[in-house]
Parts: C-alpha cells; structure tokens; sequence
C-alpha cells in the first residue's frame, strides 16, 4: 500500500500483510486499546519511508480509552535492527477501539514529545491509529508529524 | 513596503482554508451523521433522508467561521402545522442530546450546542426542518415550507417561507473562481462587524461573475466585484432574486441607508488599497494561526535533525488517547 502526503510531499509504503498483522493485534486487545512501535527506513532521498515492522512495548497499560506504553526494554532491539538491517524507529501505531481514527489531543501532545526527545534524531515521527471493532478493522491512517502538527496521508 | 496585493490575498485564503482545522471539521462531520441517523431512525417514513447544507457544503466556508446544516424534509402530511413540525424536531433533539448540549430554537433552524469535548472544542449544528410544498412531489421539486420562528412578542407572529435549498446549493456549485470571491468578502465581513448577509454577499458574486467581464489576478477579480456592489447596491431596481424562491429579493434585507453603507463602503475600501497596497491587510487579514504553514511546507521529505543520523529510540513513557 503506497500513501501519499501532499503536505511535504513524501511517500509512504507498508505491505498489506504487516498492517493486518497489526490490525489483528490491535483487534486481540478489544475493547481495550492497544499498540507499539513502528519500524522502518527512508529512501535515500528521503522522499519514501518503507514501514518494514513493528515492535511491541514490554509493559504497557491500555483501556478503552487509554494507552500508555514504556520503551523500558527495547533499547538493544533498537539498536540490533539498525546495525543488521538498518532499520530504525519512526514512529507509534495504536487503536481506538470503537472510535474514529482521528487524533485525540493526546496523541498529539506525545507525538510533541517524541519529536523533541533527545532519543529521537527524526523529525517527521508517523503515527498510525487503528479504528477496530470487536473482529474487524474499520480504518487505518497514517499521520506525518511537523511542527506541532499531525497531518493524514491520502 | 508595498504589498503584491495577489500575493497578499492567496496568502489570506491559503491561512483560511479548512483544511488546517481538518481534526476538527472531522469532528461536526462525525457528529453531523450521528444527528441524520438519530433523525431517521426517529421519524422513519415521515420524513425523507436529512441532507446537508450550509456554508461547507457549497464550499464557502472559512475557517474562522462555517457552518455546517442539516435539512429535514419533511412530508406534507407529517404534521398539519409547521410549528408542530418545528416542536416536535426541537422536542426529539432535546430528549436525545439535551443532556450533552444546549438545544435551543433559531430563526428558521434548531441549533445543537454539543458541550466542549475534552480536547476543549464546541461542535454545533444547525437542523432546519422544512416541510414539502406538495405532497410527494419533494424528490421532484426540491421545495420546502421552512418555519421562521420568533421569540419576540405577540405581534411579530411567526410565519414561514418558501424555499428551495437545493437550488441554492446548486447556484454555486463548481463556480471556483466566484467562491474565492465570496471567502474574501466573508473574511472582510466577518472582520468588520458581520453587518451583512454572507447569502447576500454570495449572490451579488454571482450576479457580478454574470453581469461583467470578472478576469485577472484574484485582487483584479475582487476589485471588480467590489465595483460591480458599489455600482449596484443603490441602483433602483437591482434584485438579488433567492434562487431558491424567485419572490425572495435579498436586497429587501437592507434598508436604504444600509444600501447606500454598502456603496460606500466598497467604494473606501477599493481607493484606501489603491492608495496604498499595504492597506489590504487591514480590510483583509491572514489568519495568524496558520500563517507559519506555508515556510514549514516548503521544505519537503522526511527531516532529519542537524546531528547526521536518523537513528532514533523512542522516549520512555508516553500516553495516547
Ligand atoms: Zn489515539
């Protein structure tokens, strides 16, 4: 699946197999919400960025409403992915379950903090939000981030 | 400093499109359809399926101000007054929202107040009910009996209008160029006092792009409307005709001397540019909050930080909603 961002005018491609696998993580936790990393690399122009996988936090809290996440734990995994495949963290994914897969002002206040993380060198995070039901995903979108700003891939 | 006065306008439109307050249109649009199925569900063969109106539906609407509406059409023989139709969507919207909004009764419309949500934004929908003119014939006519309502006293009794919101719709549907005008002249009005009718507005546009040869850059094509309202508004015998109703003149709205302010008005506005080009920024400002967008968005691809290396870890603890 190829997305588009008019905005800044990048890419994005994920295989459809990934985002159902996912989805279907997402949907294992309904009605709670839940999520985690996003893993991927950037074309040499940095004009695409290839989502290639995901990784899931160790401790988290999620409810209908409500997901919270800690990154306590995943440092090395961090760090082997980029040094055998290059691959890097860009980005969070998480569900709302029930809900639309709009932006709470939650989420972007994190996406705020994230990008101006010291951790973080990038400066476009993505966040990819899950709508799901009980056995089913409703929508998924991608959202750039820039300058205190979530904007949706078309 | 002289203003490039084209420049100047595309930069008010560009920092006034809805596009920057997309989370939230997502919002009145998810809430707008909550309200049609409600209203569906309730009144079943009553009524034929809400459609929507207003400002963001012909593509007009700023993001300082816009609306969007909801239309009931009713069945001729759904109620046998429009007061009791009027009532009755006021009576339903109340029992179904009243508890999470202020439902309260306007000029031809019941408008919906939903409470701040927790990100602090206020979604509010205007529903106007309208009842068919002849019976069965909606689907083929479009043509409505709109309740007015009035809280003011005993002798201004409420009455109704005719009137055909598709038709309205449709005047102004795929007219680009006009609806530029018209968002320029709504920034100008609504910055000035909202002293008239963004319908009014809307239809002396139209007339103008009609009447005259409306070319050039977009200051030239405003300029041009500008003339065409100053030349006109005072003129005896220029109608506005509703193209939802043909006896509905919009310039009856006005006074004479609202007329006449109007001419003026038009007439300072287009010599103080003229004048001097900085002054289009007083009459017709960007909207600040989004003016930085632009800048950001010229750069383009996936940024890095000064530093070299994308790689990244992610913080250690965050919350999503
Ligand atoms: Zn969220």
């Amino acid at each position: 699946m190829k997305l588009h961002n008019k905005h800044r005018n990048v890419e994005l491609i994920i295989n459809q197999e990934l985002l159902e696998k996912i989805s279907q993580l997402g949907i294992d936790h309904y009605p709670n919400e839940f999520g985690g990393f996003l893993i991927g690399k950037y074309s040499d122009d940095y004009n695409t960025l290839f989502i290639t996988d995901y990784i899931l936090p160790k401790s988290y809290k999620g409810s209908r409403s409500l997901f919270e996440r800690s990154a306590k734990g995943t440092k090395s995994l961090f760090s082997k992915l980029f040094k055998i495949k290059k691959e890097i963290y860009v980005g969070e994914w998480h569900t709302h379950p029930n809900g639309s897969t709009r932006y709470s002002d939650i989420d972007l206040r994190a996406m705020i903090n994230i990008e101006s993380s010291p951790s973080v060198n990038i400066k476009n995070p993505v966040l990819l939000i899950l709508s799901v039901s009980e056995k089913k995903l409703n929508q998924a979108t991608f959202y750039i981030y820039e300058n205190k700003k979530l904007i949706p891939y078309e | 400093m002289a203003t490039d006065k084209h420049e100047h306008l595309e930069t008010v439109l560009e920092t006034h499109r809805m596009t920057h307050v997309q989370n939230l249109v997502d919002k009145f649009k998810e809430k707008r359809n909550e309200v049609k199925q409600a209203l569906a569900n309730h009144y079943g063969s009553d009524i034929y399926y809400p459609f929507d109106s207003g400002s963001f539906k012909k593509h007009t609407a700023i993001n300082t101000k816009f609306d969007l509406d909801v239309v009931v059409p009713f069945k001729k023989d759904s109620f046998d007054t429009l007061d009791k139709m009027f009532d009755s969507l006021n009576d339903f919207l109340d029992d179904e929202y009243g508890e999470i909004a202020t439902i309260r009764k306007q000029k031809v419309s019941i408008g919906i107040i939903f409470d701040e949500d927790d990100d602090g934004d206020v979604i509010n929908l205007d529903i106007v009910p309208g009842r068919e003119l002849n019976k069965d014939q909606y689907s083929a006519d479009n043509k409505l009996n709109l309740f007015v309502y009035s809280k003011y006293g005993l002798f201004s009794s409420s009455t109704y209008i005719q009137t055909n919101i598709q038709a309205q719709i449709d005047h102004i549907k795929a007219k680009e160029n006009e609806r530029k005008i018209i968002r320029l002249l709504k920034i100008w009005n609504n910055n000035d006092g909202k002293e008239y009718k963004s319908f009014l507005l809307e239809l002396f546009t139209i007339k103008a792009f009609d009447k005259e040869d409306i070319s050039g850059n977009i200051w030239e094509k405003l300029e041009k409307v500008m003339e065409y309202i100053k030349d006109n508004a005072t003129k005896d015998g220029f109608k506005l005709i509703d193209p939802g109703n043909s006896n509905n003149d919009l310039m009856d709205t006005l006074e004479s001397w609202g007329k006449t302010n109007l001419s003026n008005r038009m007439e300072t506005i287009i010599e103080r540019i003229n004048s001097n080009s900085d002054n289009i920024k007083s009459y017709f400002p960007t909207n600040k909050d989004f003016e930085d967008d632009d800048k950001s968005s010229s750069s383009v691809g996936y940024g890095i930080k000064t530093g070299g290396t994308a790689y990244s870890t992610p913080p250690k603890n965050e919350r999503f909603g």
